[in-house]
């Protein structure tokens, strides 16, 4: 027999910077094996121990293929195989009751990026909410307060190219964990190395960046931007910052000076538990090795100043004439280089008069307390909350609200999917068309369909077509077939577009945007920023708005923003949970506690594979060794982390990659497969921090207590019973 | 827990897998190469490119075979990092034949 084999060029879906290019191996319309493209410039053929195993994800026993309905009790996971005519029947008859009584606010949708791409990802169902008139929803996950940060400081700048960094002196890793998240970046990372430079990682954990740095430098998590205010104070009084630049492509540099002089070292050091000499090292170091870059993380964002830690960071670059070299500078998001009609995929123009905002890191309130009008139905896509929003228990209660019509789309019966009403079977990467920008390099990358979806699952795209025509929508915009939807989405008269076609694209399966020579970019050696001022903007003119979520993370609508008060200038504020700035929560839960990505999950996703489970292990929780004695915790011991607002178990690992006061546990383990059926998100609080209404995953205080499995069977039992009765 | 190399690598040294590797992970002396445990990110990247199929991902390790996990841990930690193509030794192509002859 001559099996016919074919190769199909692909790219990855999920929400990693790194956006790898993929080549799909097909035997007989199976799809055998999924491998890097070796030629791509930045991800080289390599992928990472998430998607090692991408072909067999596909034919997971688990996969969901079929519609189902919910035939138990809410959130007993048993359902039964409908058809798609009697799904979507049931949708519209529920919904349309809900627009009669509650009008269409009354529906809303529950999405981030499970799934990437300009078709099926961030956007895909906002056109449709639009249509429909739902409750508009905010989506500020991941990003957005550092984003708003870098916006208020350098404009949506496309920042350095992360091919660039071989040509780097001093590379600071900050709030980052590469060869964890995005480990395409440490080939460059470490090539600079060879070539002499010097790798610092500013992380409360000693992760394995950290370990690979030359320098690890913990710090109290939410202290980054004393630290980053303690810099420039030590680089202007010491007068290491580069005058000509300052002058030239920079304003507010007195107000600045001003501002980071109340942050004296000491003080810093007493903030962010660096010692003092390591601050100054850090500071005249960074100041004088060029170019010098820093690569900062989301996790910046993550306790009450986020926004503004992101913001005093970013002026540090144009303070020190970074931007003057190719490889110095900022790295964060790439995305401004991606020409996208973001109107043309959201279609703000078809939102109805008087919508309603709701950010979902609130979803437990929101389904809890929202009137006026309640949320009645719930549509989730791309999306697991129940595993990665804050204040777990809260959207549990929300979840089981008997009146609570609850539609899901998804590869599997996730912990959210188990609450469904409605389940609809969605396609996994090799099974459809997407074309996906990046956000840590500058290379589209077009994913050609390789193999037909398993029985009735259908893309994203599909999926709102098909409920388009169940509500009746008759625009012609829902009639487009995926590539057409492509063509309209891209402004392929961009600069940034120059040279790139469609055709190529598809052919190629990845093109460099038009952002210049890798080996020559330095895209603000002379200014140019994309601010108002078209300088770096130390005092930001743009503060005075107030805050604001950027409009692709909202359906495209720009009003309605939060708008709340934003210092023009860089500032600390202390988190909202800590044993200085919180001392009555922090005598009852004295210790501050981080949730990083695992290594070997993606947020939730592949968590449920046998093998990643094997190699991430069960939820851990890493505790110092002195604050595990006190407890009576030993290594390996099961032990309870809690608060008031929930609880999680976890092996303690007692370890000095943590700081006394900080444990850490990571995200992405099910809660239905803990034996306490919850997960690290249970104890996180869903207040925004100080910009882009980004989550405080960092920003909470716990207790950790050691217990028997008894202890185990009774916490989850009440958590059951508690739950049950509430809604009986 | 990270990936190894077994005993097919010792007197082959084709070494295309150290290029790839991105955290600089293999360990050699004058006969072979072993994988740093703890730097080690599973990529995968080096699995496909060994001729002679040494290299193996801890978690699909035979029984009789994880001794090999220790070995690495072990050897690496004491040798010297590889990051260059080695030669490879004589008869190293046969064994590359006679492996795809039994794959
Ligand atoms: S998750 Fe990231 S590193 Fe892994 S294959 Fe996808 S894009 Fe590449
Ligand atoms: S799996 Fe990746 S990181 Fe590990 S040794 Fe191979 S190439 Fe290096």
């Amino acid at each position: 027999m001559n099996p016919e084999k074919t190769t199909v060029k692909g790219a990855c879906p999920q929400d990693c910077p790194d956006t790898c290019a993929f080549i799909y191996t097909v035997e007989n319309g199976r799809l055998i094996d999924v491998q890097g493209d070796p030629k791509h410039p930045v991800t080289q053929g390599r992928l990472c121990t998430k998607l090692n195993d991408f072909a067999k994800h596909h034919y997971n026993p688990d996969r969901l293929i079929y519609p189902m309905k919910r035939v138990g009790p809410k959130g007993a996971g048993e359902f039964e195989r409908i058809s798609w005519a009697e799904a979507l029947g049931e949708i519209r008859n529920r919904w349309a009751r809900i627009i009669d009584e509650f009008g269409s606010k009354a529906i809303m949708p529950c999405s981030y990026l499970g799934q990437e791409g300009v078709l099926n990802g961030l956007t895909v169902g906002d056109a449709f909410f639009n249509r429909l008139g739902s409750t508009i929803a905010e989506k500020t996950f991941c990003g957005v307060g550092r984003e708003v940060g870098t916006h208020l400081t350098i404009g949506p700048s496309t920042g350095v190219d992360p091919e660039s960094l071989i040509h780097s002196r001093y590379i600071v890793l900050w709030a980052v964990n590469t060869l964890s998240t995005g480990n395409h970046h440490w080939p460059f990372i470490a090539e600079a190395k060879r070539r002499g430079a010097k790798i610092v990682a500013i992380d409360p954990l000693r992760s394995r960046t950290a370990t690979q740095a030359d320098w690890h430098i913990p710090i109290r998590p939410g202290t980054d931007a004393a630290l980053a205010l303690g810099m420039m104070n030590i680089i202007i009084s010491e007068g290491l910052f580069d005058r000509d630049y300052v002058e030239r492509y920079t304003v507010g540099f007195d107000e600045l000076a001003a501002r980071a002089a109340e942050y004296p070292v000491e003080l810093v050091s007493a903030i962010t538990g660096i010692p003092e000499q390591d601050i100054l090292t850090l500071s005249r170091e960074y100041a004088t090795q060029a170019p010098a870059v820093i690569r900062l993380g989301v996790a910046i964002e993550r306790s009450r100043n986020g926004g503004q830690a992101s913001r005093a960071i970013n002026c540090l670059p144009a303070l020190v004439g970074a931007w003057r070299h190719v490889g110095g500078g900022y790295l964060g998001l790439t995305l401004s280089a991606f020409a996208m009609k973001w109107d043309a995929m959201c279609r703000p123009d078809w939102i109805k008069e008087d919508p309603r905002v709701l950010n979902l890191n609130n979803l437990g309130k929101v389904l809890l307390e929202t009137s006026d009008p309640p949320i009645k139905s719930l549509m989730v896509y791309n999306h697991n909350p129940l595993v990665q929003s804050p204040d777990q228990e809260r959207i549990k209660k929300g979840l089981l609200r008997e009146d609570l019509f609850l539609v899901v789309s998804d590869l599997f019966v996730t912990d959210t999917a188990k609450y469904a009403d409605i389940i609809l079977p969605a396609t996994m990467q090799a099974e459809q068309t997407d074309l996906m920008f990046s956000w840590g390099h500058f290379y589209w990358t077009y994913n050609n369909k390789a193999i037909e979806s398993p029985g009735e699952a259908v893309p994203n795209t599909q999926l709102f077509r098909l409920l388009a025509e169940t509500m009746g929508f008759n625009e012609p915009e829902w009639r487009r077939t995926d590539e057409e939807m492509i063509r309209d989405f891209i402004d392929w008269e961009s600069p940034m577009m120059q040279g790139i076609s469609f055709e190529a694209l598809q052919q190629n399966g990845y093109m460099r945007t038009a952002v210049g020579d890798k080996d020559a970019r330095a895209p603000h050696a002379e200014g140019n920023f994309p601010t108002p001022s078209g300088k770096c903007e130390f005092k930001s003119s743009l503060a005075e708005q107030g805050d604001f979520v950027p409009s692709p993370f909202r359906a495209g609508y720009e009003a309605m923003q939060d708008g709340s008060y934003i210092d023009p200038l860089p500032t600390y504020i202390p988190p909202f949970e800590s044993r200085d700035s919180a001392p009555q929560i922090a005598a009852k839960y004295p210790l501050n506690i981080i949730s990083p990505k695992a290594h070997g999950f993606l947020n939730s996703q592949y968590a449920n594979e046998i093998k990643q489970r094997k190699r991430q292990g069960d939820p851990i929780l890493i505790i110092h060794p002195e604050d595990a004695r006190p407890r009576g915790i030993g290594n390996g011991d099961t032990v309870k982390v809690f608060n008031d607002r929930g609880a999680f178990i976890g092996a303690a690992i007692l370890s000095t990659d943590t700081i006394r006061g900080v444990v850490a546990s990571y995200l992405g383990h099910w809660g239905t497969d803990s034996r306490a059926k919850s997960a690290v998100n249970s104890i996180s609080s869903d207040r925004a921090a100080n910009m882009g209404r980004a989550p405080t995953f960092s920003d909470n205080l716990v207790e950790v207590a050691k217990v028997d499995s008894e202890a185990i069977e009774a916490l989850s039992m009440g958590a059951r019973r508690a739950a049950i009765a509430e809604h009986a | 827990m990270p990936h190894v190399v077994t005993e097919n690598c010792t007197g082959c040294r084709f070494t295309d897998c150290v290029t790839v590797c991105p955290v600089s992970c293999f360990h050699g002396d004058d006969d072979r190469v072993y994988i740093d445990p703890v730097a080690c990110i599973d990529c995968g990247a080096c699995v496909p490119l060994c001729p002679v199929a040494a290299i193996s991902e801890d978690l699909n390790l035979t029984d009789d075979r994880l001794e090999w996990i220790e070995i690495n841990a072990d050897k690496a930690s004491a040798l010297p990092v590889v990051r260059e193509k080695q030669a490879p030794f004589p008869g190293a192509e046969a064994r590359r034949a006679s492996v795809a002859g039994r794959a």
